[in-house]
């Protein structure tokens, strides 16, 4: 019974992990932008102009 | 491509708490995708890069050579100045290294986006965009 729930308890663990949003890291330094340096948010967007 | 309505009423609306960044991802096939990211930063170098973005935005694809020098002359910019950061590929390295941050993350389309590191691909609705900004503005207050 308690083999049983670790197994539950590790499922559970590995199912949150994989469904919490993948992040990814890009760094803004050196590309124009606009808004305030301590945003929350910030977007980067990638464009081609044409 | 870019997200230019869209993009403009998150600004708009969430300006006060969000940065937008531009990269370039100028799609090598496309005659003046290269030419137009490099008009871009040079009016960058002259306090000028959002007036330029924006028209680029409105005027694509009318992005040769003359027209560029056109809209630096509609924004008043120092048009020697610009006709030589084009013609000498004053920032082909900054272009250059986001194309190859673009490539090392596996980008295919522009626009795509990178909000709090979330990636959004493609030219998606302004509700999608502010669905993702209003999740991240109400984690960040926890």
């Amino acid at each position: 019974m308690k083999k049983l729930l670790i197994i539950l308890f590790v499922g559970l663990l590995v199912a949150t992990a994989s469904a919490e949003t993948k992040r990814y890291n890009v760094s803004l330094e050196g590309s124009p932008s606009v808004g305030p340096q301590n945003a929350p948010v910030t977007i980067v967007e990638f464009i081609d102009y044409q | 491509m870019a997200a230019g309505p869209a993009v403009e009423k998150i600004l708009k609306d969430y300006g006060n708490k969000v940065r937008l960044a531009i990269k370039f991802y100028p799609y090598k096939y496309r005659d003046f995708a290269r030419i137009s990211a490099e008009a871009a930063l040079a009016a960058s170098d002259q306090g000028k890069f959002w007036e330029m973005h924006r028209l680029l935005l409105k005027k694509s694809p009318k992005l040769d050579r003359a027209s560029l020098i056109g809209y630096a002359k509609e924004i008043g910019l120092d048009a020697d100045k610009f006709r030589e950061s084009l013609d000498k590929r004053k920032n082909d390295k900054i272009i250059e290294r986001d194309v190859n941050l673009a490539l090392s993350l596996d980008l295919y389309n522009t626009p795509t986006f990178f909000i709090n590191g979330r990636r959004v691909i493609g030219d998606v609705p302004y509700e999608y965009l502010k669905k993702i900004v209003v999740e991240e503005l109400n984690a960040a207050k926890k």
